[in-house]
């Protein structure tokens, strides 16, 4: 009998102190909020993948990276562009831009940065085949003219080169850190910012620091702890509960409600994600402008996107989201009018309407836009079937055009319309590179390519104007919404402005 | 005894071996490439066919699963296409949490529900076996995460007692294993119950109460012991289950457990992550059942006798 006592009790041991493992290590127990004014937690609802800007290129890594790393270029939350790590730069020419350094910018590990970092950088991009190499493709070397001044040389000119370089993605990495860490290099990170890396609890959070020596003007918070959130319920309880002070990416279906909770303030802002419909042009009756008109016509897209959104979007008119440098805000859009549809379809002889599908993947957005358009267009005689199919064979086959329509998002990273266009519109960028609606147009393609190589920014400009105009007129698109990017924080979170590309930028916020 | 233990253990081989063909053929015929999912949509096919050749993907299933197979006995489970790290650190950092959440969430059942059932037999349709039989039938009907976030809004937001998700401290653990707690504390108790129902009828026990043994005595040191084999069974099972990450609970709590690991590498399709947590899944699954047999020989000696 005394030793059956025994198992039990050994056995009851044995779960309590596998209970409590791990209890009581945390030094910031997040729940203690008024004594930690000094710590600023972020809820963020996803985790980071790596905290090297050449192994990633995921939106929770680059909103962590943002307050490790700088970029040579700046770009503010509203997207306008300033010098960064650089003190001054000049075009020498179409393809050769000089850039200075100033002296004295320390590294976390105490190296001070100089132009071999920056040369490191980007050759070490091209050589880790990183994610975000795409952004400095036009880049053909680095020259060092000495510690503080080197040179970037094109292969061709680039108009967005400059904005590219404020992208996280681009961001300048250490080069003896690089060496020593190795893979680790990921999960220690060593840059220039405000903050630097402490904590990678995985799955749990991610925990910054001051960084004492910054260039700059010092952090305002001395820590910051981002916690992975993932349910958009579980977060927006945290941020009532005040164990967040900002949360990331509420919930359409929670922000109203947090509208009404006493100390929270949310904030909802125009992001740079377009939402659309895309036709197969290489398909009948697809290639035929008027019937894509027709269906442009046929469909409410404000009722749709009020209803799919919650009123967390703003209908779309053209391709680029107004946030987007370049959008052309002048795009009338299509207004709901069946009638005049009908008579577009009838023209191309449709009159009777046709049987066609729309594709989409499980995305709860894209289906409720499908099911609302669905109805809307068997009003005009089109009978539209749905199919959901998971995204790698979505992303596929959508790819290979075997689609006839399909429902799809598109984020200009950059804040360029050259990113917001040139993958959707161009004709060499048929398929996988993103152009699924295989439309081309000779004007388009000539425009797109000026306002990438042109310096120019009214050139720019002007060449980007009439490409959206073309675009509205042939309608490969049917132009749903630009969805707002929706965030919150506590009434006593001093400086936090959401950046446009979600990246934000938390160097001067801090808790009252 | 040992071997028993011995032989279970060299047992083990082939089921693994087995869980591995499963999950990996599986995957190998899910869609998604992983070589494409690796360098990101915008990739060259040119670029993708090399990752693909480099990574040995385009070779044919056996090679593939032989590969496989040879890397992970030497504790190699590949990398994740997600985060690049050894899927085994993946899942090392991960598992002392489902590891506390599940030995806390047992901790709970056994201690709230091997008394109730025994009190609910012992006081058969009494108004309290009613009460608790009823309660229990809530609690193993009533899904995880309502409850979970139904506990959320009277401790955290209502009272703010304890934390609403997050990891670290004893507080943060409460919710989360008093959610997963209370469903299986609601299996242990109907299980404790019948088992004692089917215990208190046999002769023995008439005879302990005609020897003039008190009622406590009778119930514990003769009743009870008998009853525990099913319901050591049903608490290993649990255990079990519960190793294997509740992923409802995890999500809700933010709790760094393997269970969210793996939905995030399914959903990712980050297939060496998957193919290693499942594999983790049925080692623990296997090495906790084994733990149950040899626990029916510490309370069983017919049973002990029986291992050889």
């Amino acid at each position: 009998m005394a030793k059956g006592r025994i198992t039990v009790l050994v056995l009851v041991a044995v779960l309590v102190a596998a209970a409590l493992i791990g209890c009581g290590t945390q030094t910031t127990d997040v729940t203690q909020k008024a004594e930690n004014k000094d710590v600023l937690v972020i809820g963020m609802p996803g985790e980071a993948r790596a905290l090297d800007p050449q192994a990633t290129n995921d939106q929770p890594s680059a909103r962590i990276m943002k307050q490790i790393y700088e970029t040579l270029m700046y770009q503010s939350p509203a997207l306008e562009i300033s010098e960064g790590l650089v003190s001054e730069y000049r075009v020498v020419d179409d393809v050769t831009y000089e850039f200075s350094l100033p002296q004295g910018i320390r590294f976390h590990n105490g190296d001070e940065l100089t132009s071999r970092d920056v040369q490191f950088t980007f050759e070490r991009m091209r050589q880790v085949n990183a994610p975000g190499a795409f952004l400095v493709a036009a880049l053909d070397r680095v020259e060092i003219i000495d510690d503080y001044t080197f040179r970037m040389i094109l292969q061709f000119p680039f108009g967005p080169f400059i904005t590219h370089l404020a992208h996280p993605a681009t961001a300048i990495i250490n080069e003896r850190a690089v060496g020593e860490l190795g893979d680790d290099f990921a999960r220690n990170p060593v840059g220039t910012g405000p903050f630097k890396f402490i904590e990678w609890r995985s799955g749990d959070s991610i925990k910054l620091e001051r960084f004492a020596d910054y260039h700059g003007q010092q952090a305002a918070s001395r820590e910051v702890l981002f916690r992975f959130i993932t349910e958009d319920g579980s977060r927006t309880v945290a941020i009532e509960t005040a164990e967040a002070d900002i949360i990331y990416d509420v919930g359409p279906q929670d922000f109203n409600s947090l509208a009404n909770v006493e100390g929270v303030n949310s904030i909802s802002s125009t992001g740079l994600t377009t939402f659309y419909m895309g036709f197969n042009v290489q398909k009948q009756p697809f290639d035929d402008v008027r019937v894509r008109q027709a269906i442009n016509l046929a469909l409410n897209v404000p009722q749709a996107t009020n209803v799919a959104f919650r009123g967390h979007a703003t209908p779309a008119r053209g391709p680029l989201a107004p946030t987007v440098q370049f959008a052309n805000q002048d795009i009338p859009g299509y207004d709901f009018d069946p009638d005049r549809a009908r008579q577009l379809l009838a023209e191309a002889g449709y009159a009777n309407g046709f049987r066609t599908s729309i594709w989409t993947n499980d995305n709860p957005i894209r289906i409720q836009y499908a099911e609302i358009f669905q109805e809307q267009l068997s009003q005009v005689g089109i009978d539209a079937a749905i199919e959901i199919l998971e995204w790698a064979p979505y992303l596929d086959r959508t790819a290979r055009g075997e689609h006839d329509m399909f429902m799809l998002g598109w984020v200009a990273v950059t804040g360029d319309a050259d990113y917001g266009m040139y993958s959707l519109f161009h004709s060499t960028q048929f398929g996988d590179a993103g152009n699924r609606t295989f439309w081309a147009n000779d004007e388009v393609d000539r425009l797109l390519d000026l306002g990438r190589r042109s310096p120019d920014p009214d050139e720019r400009a002007q060449a980007y104007q009439r490409a959206q105009e073309i675009v509205f007129e042939e309608a490969p698109w049917v132009f749903l919404a630009f969805r707002n990017e929706l965030n919150a924080h506590r009434a006593y979170v001093e400086g936090f402005t959401p950046h446009t590309a979600g990246h934000h930028i938390l160097h001067q916020v801090r808790n009252r | 005894m040992h071997r028993y233990i011995l032989r279970r253990l060299f047992l083990l081989i082939p089921v693994m071996f087995g869980v591995s063909l499963v999950v990996f053929t599986i995957m190998f015929f899910t869609p998604g490439d992983p070589a494409k999912l690796m360098l990101g949509e915008r990739a060259p096919e040119a670029e993708v066919a090399a990752l693909r050749a480099q990574m040995g993907l385009d070779d044919p299933f056996p090679v593939q699963f032989g590969r496989f197979i040879y890397n992970a006995v030497r504790g190699d489970l590949g990398r994740s296409l997600v985060t690049r790290r050894p899927v085994f650190q993946e899942l090392y950092a991960r598992f002392p949490a489902t590891l506390q959440l599940a030995a806390a969430g047992v901790l709970v059942a056994v201690v709230m529900g091997i008394p109730i059932g025994i009190l609910s037999a012992t006081r058969q349709y009494s108004a309290f076996d009613a009460a608790s039989m009823g309660i229990a039938l809530v609690g193993v009907s009533m899904p995880n995460f309502w409850q979970g976030m139904m506990m959320i809004l009277l401790f955290s937001v209502t009272l703010g007692v304890f934390p609403s998700s997050g990891y670290g401290t004893i507080r943060h653990l409460v919710m989360p294993a008093l959610t997963i707690g209370t469903s299986t504390a609601a299996i242990i108790t109907r299980m404790t119950r019948s088992s004692m129902l089917e215990v208190v009828r046999q002769d023995y026990i008439r005879t302990a109460r005609a020897k003039g043994l008190s009622e406590s005595v009778v119930i514990n040191r003769h009743a009870l012991k008998n009853a525990l084999i099913p319901i050591v069974t049903v608490i290993g099972l649990q255990f079990g289950y519960l190793l294997g990450g509740a992923v409802l609970t995890e999500s809700i709590f933010s709790w760094p457990g393997v269970g969210r690991l793996m939905v995030d590498a399914i959903r990712q399709k980050d297939y060496p992550v998957v193919q290693g947590g499942v594999l983790l899944l049925a080692l623990t699954f296997s090495v906790v059942n084994l733990g149950v047999d040899i626990l029916y020989a510490y309370i069983d000696p017919r049973i002990k006798a029986q291992y050889k």
